[in-house]
């Protein structure tokens, strides 16, 4: 019995033994950022090898032509093309692979609000230097990241003209919308796993400020966060559009009418059930505008000829 | 198999190495041999070795030594095959526990990263503690009553935790992450925390192998023999839920080593709980590293959660098992 003891004993002793060991010392100090968490960033100039853990890190650092510099990045991460030449580090939804991304050597480990603190401790411990970008509310915000993005990576100007031209676009949208005095109602469906009750966005979403910006209103912005919708309340507030966020998962204008009750939709019997690439909403980065274009087209389309 | 000790450590110490070796990333085994030996290598293999196996392969023995050792515990004190860490609700309690401190947004600080490992644990042994205080009739803890409230309790844990989650906006995927075993927090400081309460745990379980034994013949007969059945089922309840609360606060619930790693012990090497509990402890620790490398290589670039893989592969080689061991009445 003492022996089988004692046996254990060294078994964890022998497992605990190898201490951690210290991080390289700091280098000379340039830049010097704050994150999402309150965590400092110093880095000693322009990030030249960056990991981006979530898509629209990685749009925006291709929007801001930092790409080149673009070394790893998260499964999901597929815009624009070019991301299918970087070294894909897996899925940021389960454990991270932090085997692959240490061996990358990067200088800069770019995270979003979809990655948890616990994956930032991780990498952090393993001597990496990590950002973790804020979640923008507001397209404001959104220019505010893509200037954080650039200075990180030394692209300032590329920026400033990118959020220019932007800026533009949204104006020209604007002043289009500006007239229209009445609004269309629109439902977003996100997901309709529970065709009874699907998950639409509420109040503050980007989704909820675009549609709004592009003419609509979305039946769903009374509601907070990213709320189930009954067929009963999409019935009551009887939307002139309904706008197929989920469309990529096989829902479909035709497999609509076919949902019992969706039928008697003022939106379904005027064929105005449109499939909508829900990327550019979700992933809050540039494309944020497309995303205003593309609503404003669908809602307004003789505004657009 | 004649020496069990033997071939489990030396299964034990193969595992060790091909847990070390193998990752997502090839490092050649000269490179490895010189991180092992200390002398100057690759910066970035030393590293990943150093500071991310290591404590990976550490982390993941430890539970599944605890799991596969508390399992064997459990199965004797009910004297119930199918009964493990997860009948008496270790695993819903935790799995509450740490939703409930995933709603939270903790500072981002180490005590607030430890926040869910830590909600976890506490929640686990009040889940045990409550299952326990409910059987708990007159002098003397009725298995059937533990089992019971076991499982009652453990429902109603798990729904409150469906609830939470489906209430919750944000933080779903990551509960989900947690849910089905994905070790999350794999550094130095998880590890070493753990260390004290399995350490602890698994040698008082070691302890108790002989009153399992006399508990085999039930209550009475176990008291007629000298066992204070009321105090060794105690001490038996309180180690084994120490220990599987520890792990599954850290490592998520990670399903079919605590089932499957005591009945292949069982059928190899016979029902003496004096050497049924090491063993097993041993076993757990072989067969959850395997699963992990498995999990590591399966779908890479991508890891899966761990306890997808113990169940997906546990279930079938433990029919396997079963069949080939022909019922030889082992129950």
């Amino acid at each position: 019995m003492l022996r089988k003891t004692l046996i254990l004993i060294l078994l964890f002793a022998l497992l605990t033994a190898c201490a951690p060991q210290a991080t390289p010392s700091p280098a000379p100090v340039t830049l010097t950022f704050t994150d999402r968490l309150g965590r400092e960033i110093t880095l000693d100039g322009p990030a030249q090898r960056i990991v981006s853990l979530a898509p629209s890190n990685t749009e925006i650092l291709f929007a801001i032509g930092a790409g080149e510099q673009v070394i790893g990045r998260d499964q999901f991460s597929d815009y624009p093309e070019a991301t299918k030449n970087v070294t894909d580090i897996g899925s940021t939804f389960e454990a991270l692979n932090t085997e692959l991304i240490v061996s990358l050597e990067p200088d800069l480990v770019l995270a979003a609000e979809i990655n948890t603190p616990e994956q930032v401790k991780q990498l952090e411990d393993l001597g990496l230097k990590v950002y973790y970008l804020k979640n923008p509310l507001t397209l404001e915000e959104m220019y505010g990241n893509l200037e954080l993005v650039a200075q990180l990576t030394g692209h300032e100007a590329e920026a400033a003209t990118l959020i220019e031209s932007l800026k533009a676009r949204v104006a020209a949208v604007d002043e289009k919308i500006a007239p229209i005095s009445s609004r269309f109602s629109v439902f977003y469906e996100l997901d309709a796993s529970d065709p009874a009750k699907p998950y639409t966005a509420g109040k503050g979403t980007f989704i909820t400020q675009l549609i709004d910006r592009a003419g609509g209103y979305n039946i769903a912005s009374d509601l907070a966060g990213y709320p189930q919708m009954s067929l009963e309340q999409v019935v009551a507030a009887d939307p002139a559009f309904i706008i197929l966020g989920d469309a990529r998962y096989g829902v479909s204008p035709e497999s609509i009418a076919q949902r019992p009750g969706w039928e008697n939709l003022s939106a379904v019997k005027n064929g105005q059930v449109v499939p909508f690439n829900d990327d550019l909403v979700s992933r809050p980065g540039p494309r944020l505008v497309d995303a205003l274009e593309e609503l404003a087209k669908l809602l307004r389309p003789e505004l657009f000829q | 198999m004649r020496n069990p000790f033997i071939i489990s450590l030396l299964a034990l110490f193969l595992m060790l190495v091909l847990s070390l070796a193998i990752g997502s990333v090839f490092i050649p085994p000269a490179e490895l041999w010189r991180v092992v030996t200390g002398v100057a290598s690759n910066e970035t293999f030393r590293t990943i070795l150093v500071n991310i196996r290591l404590p990976r392969t550490a982390l993941i023995a430890l539970v599944g030594a605890a799991l596969a050792g508390s399992g064997a515990a459990y199965q004797g004190l009910f004297r119930n095959p199918l009964a493990d860490a997860y009948l008496i609700g270790v695993a819903s309690g935790a799995g509450l526990g740490a939703v409930i401190a995933m709603s939270v947004k903790w500072p981002y600080t180490t005590l607030g990263l430890l926040a869910v490992p830590f909600a976890a644990f506490i929640a686990s042994l009040l889940t045990v503690y409550l299952v326990y205080s409910l059987a708990h009739v007159g002098g003397s803890v009725p298995t059937t009553n533990l089992i019971l409230a076991g499982v009652a309790v453990s429902s109603f844990a798990t729904s409150l935790t469906s609830f939470l989650m489906l209430r919750s906006t944000g933080e779903v995927r990551r509960a989900i992450g947690w849910l089905l075993g994905g070790v999350s927090l794999v550094s130095w400081e998880a590890t070493l925390a753990l260390v004290p309460y399995l350490v602890i745990g698994m040698t008082t379980l070691i302890l108790t192998g002989y009153a399992l034994n006399l508990l085999q013949f039930g209550d009475d007969q176990a008291m007629q023999m000298g066992l204070n059945v009321g105090r060794a089922k105690f001490i038996i309840i309180v180690a084994a839920s120490l220990v599987s609360a520890a792990a599954v606060s850290f490592a998520g619930i990670i399903g079919f080593v605590g089932l499957v790693v005591p009945h292949i012990v069982r059928i190899w090497w016979g029902v003496d709980y004096r050497r049924l509990i090491p063993l097993s402890i041993i076993g757990g620790a072989a067969v959850l590293l395997f699963a992990d490398v498995l999990a590591r290589i399966v779908l890479a670039p991508r890891e899966l959660p761990v306890g997808i893989v113990t169940t997906l592969a546990g279930a079938p080689f433990f029919l396997w098992v079963l069949r080939r061991s022909k019922n030889q009445g082992l129950w």
